[in-house]
């Protein structure tokens, strides 16, 4: 499909507009212990591991550090060997769209900035980064909701949850292994995953945050996934507008709520900050950027 | 030998145990600014006083800010009164030990004091932990060697 460059909001926006400087990282053998630590006090998804020099090894993802509790390597065991990578890199006067392409095709959520001397991380770029300037810029966009309909006042919350929401839900039982649930995540590739009674009510969330901690406290993988769950389940009903769901979002500093229609114990979707972000911004869907997926 | 960390290192000081919440942990930081200097720092120790972290202003802060404040940060059409008192609340139950700084650089009481300078300002940090033979003797903060250097330069 031919990218038309008019319609792109971000055109002629570089990375460093949107890249973070400050890259958490540490020594290739830093304990895991230490990474998931840093994941929980920085409140990032993944730590750059680097070498004496420096320079980028890999990177120990969530997902990573989920896979060492799944296989049973002592929390001793160094980073660098469950680290994927190497890590991918961008320069800082490279286009976002570039950035986002580079995302795309290697299937990755962030890609570090090099700096004068190569693999030296001096910022990072995640997804979530590019949301927030989208949201920025597609506000101010002639081709926007709000422009078009020439006031500048807050637009009105047309959407509604359900208009914005995913439709599918990722569940196990309350009695499934912690195991089983890794498992669950890493297939299916999900942040969290719904937790349910044998039949089918719903009860908690666990999500990769849970089980790393599980994993940094002790807790055996065998243990059922409602031992570390997070009960009750943050739900918004469908039919509310998108701004009360963005609001339950930031106060509880969640980036993901279930959705029921008329009960709370009828779970219908899942909403993402993301998805919000760009369904509020008054992004235009024509714009390229504004299929961001995250 | 001259002037080491010895010589200006605070021997009163109050320290944390990982597992204590942050509610109560804020309410030792109230204490020990009342008693001393504002204190923006403290040592976190295990059952037998042995030096296992630090938790600082900074690790509170890194606690409150929201995961996400960079995509709603840009909503500013968006009424947010009362997120800061419900990032405290969230904040309480914490404990020490799940946001402590664990790789504490630390200092023997005949460390020279422009050593001490040194690692400050190579470093980063305001205060080091004085230890010697793994025994926890007290703090040299950023501001008592910089009183104390007052009184030698003045």
């Amino acid at each position: 499909m031919p990218i038309i460059d008019y319609k792109n909001v971000l055109k002629g926006l570089e990375v460093r507009e949107a890249m973070r400087r400050q890259v958490i990282h540490l020594a290739e053998a830093a304990s895991l212990a230490q990474a998931i630590s840093y994941t929980i006090k920085y409140k990032v998804n993944a730590i750059l591991i680097i070498n004496d020099r420096q320079e980028g090894l890999g990177v120990v993802s969530k997902t990573d550090l989920m896979g060492a509790y799944y296989a049973g390597l002592p929390l001793s065991t160094p980073g660098g060997a469950v680290m994927g990578g190497p890590p991918l890199f961008c320069q800082a006067d490279d286009s976002l769209d570039s950035a986002l392409d580079a995302m795309r095709a290697h299937q990755v959520h962030r890609l570090y900035v090099r700096g004068d001397a190569p693999r030296r991380a001096l910022g990072v770029l995640a997804y979530p980064d590019i949301v927030g300037l989208l949201y920025r810029y597609c506000f101010k966009c002639e081709r926007s909701r709000r422009s078009s309909s020439g006031s500048h006042e807050p637009m009105p919350d047309r959407f509604q949850i359900r208009e914005v929401m995913s439709p599918t839900i990722y569940a196990h039982q309350e009695s499934d292994s912690l195991q089983t649930v890794i498992e669950g995540l890493a297939a299916y590739r999900f942040g969290a995953v719904l937790i349910t009674t044998a039949d089918g009510l719903p009860l908690g969330v666990v999500s990769k945050t849970d089980l790393i901690m599980a994993y940094k406290h002790g807790m055996a993988a065998e243990a059922t996934a409602r031992t570390i769950m997070s009960s009750p389940v943050q739900a918004v009903d469908g039919s509310a507008p998108l701004v009360s769901a963005l609001k339950t979002m930031i106060f509880g500093d969640v980036h993901r709520l279930f959705v029921y229609q008329k009960a709370p114990q009828t779970l219908v979707g899942v909403l993402s900050l993301s998805d919000v972000a760009r369904f509020r911004s008054g992004t235009c869907r024509a714009c390229l950027v504004s299929r961001i997926k995250i | 030998m001259g002037l080491t960390a010895r010589h200006v290192m605070q021997t009163r000081f109050y320290t944390l145990r990982p597992d204590t919440l942050i509610s109560a942990a804020v309410q030792v930081f109230q204490q020990a600014s009342q008693e001393q200097q504002t204190v923006l720092g403290m040592m976190v120790t295990d059952e037998s006083g042995r030096l296992v972290g630090m938790l600082s202003m900074y690790d509170i802060f890194l606690l409150l800010r929201p995961k996400h404040i960079h995509i709603w940060g840009e909503m500013q059409d968006l009424e947010v009164g009362g997120i800061l008192e419900a990032a405290c609340r969230r904040a309480k139950s914490m404990r020490v030990g799940d946001i402590m700084t664990t790789e504490v650089i630390t200092i023997t009481p005949d460390t020279h004091l422009l050593l001490v300078i040194d690692i400050m300002i190579k470093k980063h940090v305001r205060r080091l932990p004085v230890l010697e033979d793994g025994k926890l003797l007290g703090i040299v903060y950023l501001s008592g060697v910089f009183n104390h250097l007052l009184e030698l330069l003045a």
